[in-house]
């Protein structure tokens, strides 16, 4: 009873920060008047024509990063997980640093970089860095850029299913053929759900995304969502502009939870104690290290280096510190409180879907992964559709509206990660428990989170870093002077100095790291006190 | 009245019967054994008497009340006072053996307060393992994490022991030496016991009474 | 009590005490302000109302890309649960489309005396102040300059000019200005002949005159502080005054413009707030800041390089009328720029 009344509350609590917001948005939109009427979806549907180039566009680009992104986050996870190339850890870690901030913020590193008074202009010729340059305005600079910010997607979940696979049947079949052929026959079949999961995620994003492309100049289809919205303020066109990219999103997850799910769900890593095993690149070492540090630079290292560089003016960072010190105060204390919520919350949707103890545990999941892969605008729009009345001012006016909203984005990360927690944590532990007679929440308490803690800590990084680099959402509903640091930088954007934004975004990418660094020692000290 | 009665119960998985209509009495203070091979769903049946599944159809009582019927569970596995120890051993790796107890009576209301500490040492002692209290199971050798295992399911004095192949991971000197352990537990406590076992050996010098159970589709046809 | 608890207990209380500032409401003594003027110029004068009054500001500001997006969705979204005190626009449109929403309420500023009649609705829902001109952002060292809006037609152009997205922001505004003064069939075809010219469309204003003083085009039209900003970082470019002939069409002024919002949670504050905003001080400091903006009340000083009103030869627009044509072009627009 007490199980299933507080799974219920999670799934309440789920329906009403994210499935009522974006019903309210599509309600408005068939609800005109008080009446019921289609015309928004006829309109729309009328000048059908005028969208295919958008539409086109954006699932161009999202293929594209998806399929480039698959290829190559594979690719790496494989060399940094599975292989003896040296100086793996710092170069993983180094290739996922653009998680950290929104991929608008890599598009301004690069127009930094090719601008012809920018970072190269004294390195590569003129003509070289003018066709670059044309490059970047466009699909090729807007895929490179997406590349590189989803990238770490699927290169993590790489490494993370690469522990899934049973290292006793890649001795056998070492048995018999050599590592490429183990790899191609053993490893990469078994992890394969995993990597198309983590190519479809990368779709869904690339569909939704709006600041690089719109930055870079590349007409996509949720800037439709935006235009109605901003140009004619009209949240029911708004609603039917996003129908098509709803639609296409349901399409993709229906399809990844009949052929996908089950399978990913199966997909645990072994215990601890197990060793992966590792593939020896002998003289492949150093070329092979000399290409991942290559693209390292050209991914990461160059665009922060550009950062970095275009911030350094005398008056830039005093500046930017007397400009966004409070948002950025700000941001750490809604990234906390967002990602403590999003880990308890998490939590709670990921035992329900492991233990399937609802009925509606696969539209959990599904609601969950739908909301993840929305662009956050419509969200945001959906959130003051919903709570801006009277009688819900209260709550309107205040900042619970950015954890709303970070609960609503956010959920499935921290739900997914639990998932994968609790598929290594025995379900003994929790019967053990359960025959001496402590309730249910007593078991979670004392039993199951303390079995979990690893994975609930992780859960809680990855919240704070999603939390504290979110921009889409949060934008549209912090309150009167509650803006956080990414809705400052964007701000700021228009005629602020090109030395004091980079300054700015310079400092958010510090503080997130630095917040990484402390967190992450902090996982490793509770680790081995356990 | 019987400590634990099965009437008539059955389980199916996707479709497929485990448990097909068994009819199980079990006497108080006896012991039996739930013996035979893999698939036969010996520990399904141990998992419905303990609750932790739920009958498809047939009734369970423990002890003259009935906790099953009709395809649901009448009383929850918290409720059911009944000692379990896992085929797994299922310790938790962050408890000490002390924790492990004191957790296993926490939830326990026929233990007081004042006597929970007494009851602990009594439990250690009696698997002799009072020297290793502080230890985590992570610090413990296979036969030593068997008894905190043992401890924990009697610490509580319950009426019924449920064992789920307990001693399978282990090698055959230690086995017999546990089995004795068992049985000197079972003479001092006089408890229930319904323990799982493939082993013929270990059903023979551990059971009063031997249940061989087969897979039921290996079931001669019926009359 | 364990230590486990006593943890579990301090971090509930700290995560307490953090929801509860975050979600606790601000204090009476208050002001909301919702800002599209960029926030880089308009946050110096908040703060110094604030520090001169004592009134606390809280500002919602806009964003480059979606200028009057996020702003002016939420003043319409809460027009029913109003939340914000005074909007500061960035150009009189879209302050008389709220005006025409029922957003605002009437209040005659005693600091608008002396702004011309023309910068101003007549009922006193908004008042015009600080202006910036829309004219031509030009690389340096160009041989041939554009000394009009039509050289954005001008073959000798082609393909080397750029313009913002005209669904959002002055550019809008100017697009309207057009079809009210020239009438819709010459605006049309002045749009026809962009799109032959290979004019380019950029996501704003800001990322034109980016892309100007990066060489990637000659010139584009931006507003009068987009240019002065890029001046100041040392860029390579100059501003020009386009149509400024004796029968020239002159340029398009763009006055930033405050409103009452109607049923605001603090209208006392917000009166003071637009009393500040529209007096001389407040024009002389936007003059000198790097926004360069043109005070409309005579007489203010301002810096060179910042012209006074009365020397400019001046688009002649009723703004109410720019704001109606700008409703009714949004669907041309669309089109335009899908194509």
């Amino acid at each position: 009873m007490e199980r299933r009344v507080t799974l219920l509350v999670v799934v309440v609590v789920l329906v009403i920060v994210g499935l009522l917001p974006l019903a309210a948005m599509f309600g408005k939109s068939i609800i005109v008047d008080g009446r019921l009427t289609l015309g928004v979806y006829e309109k729309l549907f009328a000048n059908g024509r005028q969208h295919w180039p958008p539409i086109g566009n954006s699932l161009t680009l999202a293929t594209l990063t998806a399929g480039c992104v698959t290829l190559l986050g594979v690719s790496l996870g494989l060399l940094l997980g599975k292989t003896d190339l040296p100086l793996r850890r710092t170069l993983a870690v180094l290739l996922s640093i653009p998680l950290l901030f929104p991929p608008y913020i890599l598009a301004v590193c690069w127009f930094n970089l090719l601008a012809s008074n920018g970072v190269l202009v004294h390195v590569i010729p003129a003509r070289t860095l003018e066709l670059l340059s044309g490059w970047l305005f466009g699909l090729p600079g807007c895929l490179w850029v997406l590349v590189s910010a989803f990238m770490p997607v699927v290169m993590i979940l790489t490494l993370f299913y690469l522990h899934a696979v049973n290292p006793r049947l890649e001795e056998a079949g070492m048995l018999i053929a050599r590592w490429p052929a183990t790899l191609r026959y053993v490893t990469l079949p078994t992890i394969l759900p995993g990597i198309l999961f983590g190519g479809i995620l990368v779709f869904l994003l690339a569909l939704g995304e709006v600041g690089a492309p719109m930055f870079l100049r590349y007409a996509v289809f949720p800037v439709e969502t935006l235009t109605q919205f901003s140009a004619f303020y009209d949240f029911g066109a708004a609603a039917a502009a996003a129908s098509p990219l709803l639609a296409v999103t349901l399409l993709v997850l229906a399809f990844e939870r009949r052929y996908l799910r089950e399978k990913t769900y199966r997909l645990r890593p072994t215990t601890p104690g197990r060793r992966m095993l590792l593939v020896p690149l002998g003289r492949w070492r150093v070329p092979a290290l000399l290409a991942v540090s290559l693209l390292a630079t050209a991914m990461v290292v160059l665009p922060l280096l550009a950062l970095v560089v275009s911030s350094l003016s005398p008056f830039a960072y005093p500046e930017a510190w007397n400009k966004a010190a409070d948002s950025l105060a700000r941001s750490l204390v809604f990234a906390a409180v967002g990602a403590t919520l999003l880990t308890v919350f998490g939590f709670f949707c990921g035992y329900l879907i492991h233990h399937r103890a609802l009925r509606l545990w696969r539209a959990v999941d599904t609601l969950t992964l739908l909301l993840f892969t929305l662009p956050g605008t419509l969200i945001g729009v959906g959130l003051i559709a919903l709570w801006n009345r009277p009688a819900t001012g209260f709550l309107y006016a205040s900042a619970g509206m950015v954890i709303f909203a970070y609960l609503a984005q956010y959920t499935a990360l921290s739900s997914r990660i639990t998932l994968a927690t609790l598929g290594n944590v025995p379900q003994s532990l929790e019967e053990a428990a359960q025959m001496t007679g402590a309730p249910w929440l007593a078991r979670i308490a004392y039993v199951v989170l303390p079995a979990a803690l690893p994975g609930v800590i992780a859960a809680w990084l990855i919240g704070f870093i999603f939390c504290l680099r979110d921009l889409g959402a949060s934008m549209l509903v912090y309150p009167a002077g509650q803006d956080t640091l990414p809705a400052r930088i964007y701000t700021l954007m228009a005629n602020g100095a090109p030395s004091l934004i980079s300054a700015l975004c310079v400092i958010l990418v510090a503080v997130t790291l630095i917040s990484l660094a402390i967190l992450g020692s902090l996982l490793r000290a509770v680790g081995s006190h356990r | 009245m019987s400590a634990i009665e099965l009437r008539a119960v059955s389980k199916a998985y996707d479709g497929r019967a485990v448990v097909d209509g068994i009819s199980v009495s079990v006497e108080r203070g006896e012991r039996v054994v739930l013996l035979g091979p893999s698939g036969c769903g010996k520990t399904t049946v141990l998992r419905l008497v303990a609750g932790l599944e739920v009958p498809d159809s047939g009734a369970i009582t423990i002890n003259g009340s009935p906790v099953a019927e009709g395809g649901r569970n009448l009383v929850e596995p918290e409720r059911r006072h009944i000692g379990m120890v896992f085929q797994d051993l299922a310790l938790w790796p962050h408890m000490t053996v002390s924790q492990h107890l004191e957790f296993a009576l926490r939830y326990d209301i026929r233990t007081d307060l004042a006597h929970r500490p007494a009851r602990i040492r009594e439990a250690l002692e009696m698997v002799r393992m009072a020297d290793r209290a502080q230890a985590k199971p992570g610090e413990l050798s296979g036969g030593q994490q068997q008894r905190v295992a043992l401890a924990r399911a009697l610490v509580a004095n319950p009426a019924v022991v449920l064992m789920d192949e307990p001693l399978s991971s282990l090698d055959l000197e230690l086995n017999r030496y546990l089995r004795r352990e068992i049985l000197r537990l079972h003479a001092e406590l006089g408890f229930t016991l319904v323990y799982v076992t493939h082993n013929r050996e270990e059903a023979a010098d551990i059971g009063s009474r031997v249940i061989a159970m087969r897979p039921w589709q290996d079931r001669p046809p019926h009359i | 009590m364990s230590k486990r608890r006593l943890s579990f207990a301090v971090l509930a209380v700290v995560i307490g005490v953090m929801l509860w500032r975050a979600l606790t409401p601000e204090s009476a003594n208050a002001v909301v302000v919702y800002v599209s003027h960029d926030q880089v110029f308009s946050e110096p004068i908040l703060k110094d109302f604030q520090r001169d009054t004592g009134i606390k500001v809280l500002a919602v500001y806009d964003t480059e890309e979606t200028k009057s997006a996020g702003v002016m969705n939420r003043l319409i979204a809460e027009k029913a649960n109003p939340q914000a005190d005074v909007y500061w626009a960035n150009e009189p449109i879209r302050a008389e489309a709220l005006r025409q929403q029922g957003v605002s309420a009437p209040y005659r500023s005693p600091s608008a005396d002396g702004i011309a009649e023309q910068y101003r609705d007549p009922e006193g829902h908004w008042t015009g102040f600080s202006a910036r001109a829309r004219i031509l952002i030009l690389r340096q060292g160009l041989k041939d300059k554009p000394t009009s809006i039509q050289a954005y037609t001008d073959p000798d152009f082609k393909g080397k000019a750029v313009i913002a997205n005209p669904l959002f922001g002055t550019t809008t505004a100017h697009m309207a200005a057009l079809f009210a003064v020239w009438g819709d069939d010459r605006a049309k075809a002045f749009l026809d002949a962009l799109s032959k010219n290979g004019v380019q469309i950029s996501s704003s204003n800001g990322e034109s005159a980016d892309q100007v003083a990066a060489g990637t085009f000659q010139f584009a039209l931006v507003d009068s502080d987009d240019v002065h900003s890029r001046q100041k970082q040392g860029r390579p470019v100059e501003g020009l005054y386009p149509d400024q002939e004796a029968d020239g069409l002159g340029c398009f002024i763009v006055p930033n413009a405050v409103l009452l919002i109607n049923g605001g949670p603090h209208m006392e504050a917000g009166k003071k707030l637009i009393d500040y905003l529209l007096s001389r001080e407040t024009e002389r400091k936007l003059a000198y800041s790097d926004a360069a903006q043109i005070p409309l009340h005579p007489g203010v000083d301002t810096p060179p390089g910042v012209p006074r009103l009365e020397a400019l030869k001046v688009m002649k627009v009723d703004y109410a009328t720019v704001a109606a044509k700008m409703q009714a072009i949004q669907p041309l627009l669309r089109d335009w720029v899908g194509h």
